[in-house]
């Protein structure tokens, strides 16, 4: 076990970042109250720089899928970060400053909201750290108790508590699925160490137990990452959670679903189908439906919204499906480039997904109407481009990407999928990812076009405008300039994508092979 | 010394119980969580059925320790208790300060966010 410690400095610095937090959040004294959101950044740097010098574990069988996954984390996560400083507590703050009420550590909410935010990373770092079913399913709930929490507490009003509800029920659902399949899968192998599930399965081949625990667990973890058939909580928690905590639902939890279902199926092996580079034909059919659906479904139920956090809610739904191709791609021949490496591209389109998509909700986040209510309608953005330049083309920029348009940063990670999947042979669920992206522009281009061709709202209508925290409109500026500038150094990043999505045990086809041969030895009757 | 255990101790009429026994049971415990929660509306008693999966996939979990002589199984088991404890605090500091903004422990009532 310790020997697995030197991969986890990262978590450690979070943990220990978030007990700090969790202490000084209740200080009576506002100075020291106001440090939280600093010290959680410069935890969450050198938990970054931590894991940008962390070392590939030779052992595991994603070998180098450690130090990027945690860098993204990191990096998005301090972005999420600047973006959720000020959700809770302001008017309190406020309150206290001009004498009008004491600190009550009970009414306080600070403490809570930074480190349970840093704990949901540290569970994420975790999740891509997993070594076993047991590591993976504390880690995955690691990352999520604490996102309940943060929903209820993100704003004083009866909507969140609701989405808080509708979160955590839904929740303790998908959790009690992935917790049943990972206990057949367990079952169906007799091992908890991925490792070890690895050479069971290459020795004894899949059993129905087997494919059963992979089924069940896929069905709960679609709901970490928001999949048909566990999406119908999207939506509403996104509408009812402020804009920030929204925009952290999307990364995630999602990013740790991701992550889960590509270990998973490592375990399992791409050393299934016609060029031994596939998953095993039941798992994959279930993956190709759930793609499948919820690119349609996600797509289809965007296009009748009005409110911008719904729509951007039913977007995060497609986007699941479009990353999912790339599990369905699998990591491609060995020693192949980004462009046949499924994992890559998926590994590589969450980091694209997770400054896009934070970047719009950014943008609602910096706008509230005078009564102080959050901005969600669509007609909230309209002409925003010349009320508020920055956070309209913010918008316009931000939109574009994860519609996809060729020169941003959302084109890039939608390449790779494709790519990959058409490498792999999966020709009909790229034509339905195709369709799909083109049903995907009639609600893109209305985020784009509302704010930038569309008159501004008449004064007498209830207009919106800027929140006093200078933070959330930088967080949209910055995720604005990374759609264009991290294409221009998207060569290093795909680069590094593409180690991080090699898979130890694929394309050791011979060895499942070689089981095969050696049951039927075993099998034949001895002269 | 573990087979010893694990193989001889049952005296004769539990002798029949096998793994598939405990499968079927964890199963049937399972479904009824699942359908408990779409069915019923109260709040603690969807939490309760949760509960129910989880405890379900906890009996399957020491029964496959047990079949392949694994131990890790019932390790899980220990972890899965205490994540279970964990939600059960939050749900039910949950269902506490829902009941005391709508007088209603039922999902019902909650019906604000759609469209």
């Amino acid at each position: 076990m310790t020997d697995k410690l030197i991969y986890l400095w990262p978590e450690v610095t979070l943990f220990i970042t978030t007990c700090l937090v969790m202490v000084l959040g209740l200080s009576p004294q506002a100075e020291v109250r106001r440090l939280c959101a600093w010290v959680s950044a410069v935890g969450l740097t050198v938990a970054a720089g931590l894991a940008a010098n962390g070392e590939p574990d030779p052992n595991a069988l994603l070998p180098n899928i450690m130090p990027f996954a945690k860098v993204v984390i990191a990096a998005v996560g301090l972005l999420l970060l600047m973006l959720l400083a000020g959700t809770v507590d302001r008017e309190y703050e406020a309150d206290i400053e001009s004498g009008k009420t004491k600190f009550n550590p009970l009414r306080s909410n600070r403490a809570e909201f930074y480190s349970f935010f840093l704990f949901s990373l540290t569970g994420l770092m975790l999740c891509a750290s997993a070594e076993s079913l047991i590591w993976l399913f504390l880690a995955l709930e690691l990352t999520s108790l604490p996102t309940y929490i943060m929903v209820i507490i993100s704003t004083r009003g009866a909507k969140s508590q609701e989405a808080g509800v509708k979160y955590f029920f839904l929740g303790a659902l998908g959790a009690a699925f992935f917790l049943f399949g990972f206990s057949l899968i367990f079952g169906g192998t007799g091992a908890t160490h991925f490792d070890d599930i690895a050479d069971s399965i290459a020795a004894n081949g899949i059993n129905p137990i087997l494919t059963l625990g992979l089924l069940i667990s896929m069905i709960g973890l679609s709901f970490k990452i928001a999949a048909v058939p566990m999406h119908f909580y999207t939506a509403d928690v996104y509408q009812g959670a402020a804009s920030p905590v929204s925009a952290m639902l999307a990364f995630v939890p999602k990013t740790a679903g991701f992550i889960a279902i590509i270990t998973i199926c490592a375990a399992v092996g791409w050393n299934y189908g016609p060029n031994h580079t596939s998953l095993p034909e039941g798992l994959r059919l279930v993956l190709w439906i759930t793609a499948a659906l919820t690119m349609t479904v996600g797509n289809m139920l965007a296009l009748r919204q009005r409110s911008v956090k719904r729509i951007l809610a039913y977007s995060s739904i497609a986007h699941s499906g479009y990353m999912l191709v790339g599990v369905i791609a699998g990591p491609g021949p060995v020693g192949g480039s980004f462009t046949s490496n499924g994992l890559a591209a998926v590994l590589f389109y969450l980091l694209c997904y997770g400054f896009m998509n934070v970047g719009t909700f950014a943008v609602l986040a910096s706008l509230k109407h005078a009564d102080g209510s959050e901005a969600d309608d669509i007609d909230d953005i309209r002409g925003l481009c010349s009320t508020h330049p920055l956070l309209g083309w913010s918008m316009v920029l931000c939109a574009l990407s994860l519609l996809g348009m060729p020169p941003l940063l959302g084109f890039v990670g939608k390449l790779g999928l494709f790519t990959s999947a058409i490498s792999a042979g999966e020709y009909a669920i790229v034509i339905v990812l195709g369709l799909n992206s083109a049903i995907a522009a009639v609600y893109y281009l209305r985020l784009i076009v509302t704010p930038y061709l569309d008159k501004p709202a008449e004064q007498d209508v209830l207009r919106v405008e800027k929140v006093g925290i200078i933070t959330r409109p930088m967080v949209a500026v910055i995720s604005a300039a990374s759609v264009i500038g991290l294409v221009l150094v998207a060569q290093p990043l795909i680069e590094a994508s593409s180690r991080a999505g090699v898979a130890t045990r694929h394309g050791d086809v011979h060895a499942v092979e070689q089981a095969a041969a050696l049951r039927d030895d075993i099998n034949e009757p001895r002269p | 010394m573990l087979e010893v255990l694990a193989q001889g101790a049952f005296a004769e009429p539990m002798a029949s119980i096998t793994l598939a026994h405990y499968l079927v049971l964890s199963g049937a415990m399972f479904v009824l969580g699942l359908v408990g929660f779409v069915t019923r509306r109260n709040l603690i008693i969807m939490f309760l059925c949760t509960e129910m999966m989880f405890q379900a996939s906890g009996l399957a979990l020491v029964a496959f320790a047990r079949y392949s002589m694994n131990l890790d199984g019932q390790t899980f088991v220990i972890f899965v208790l205490t994540v279970a404890a964990a939600e059960a605090a939050m749900g039910l500091a949950l269902v506490v300060l829902l009941f005391r903004k709508q007088e209603s422990l039922s999902a019902e009532v909650w019906n604000q966010l759609k469209g």
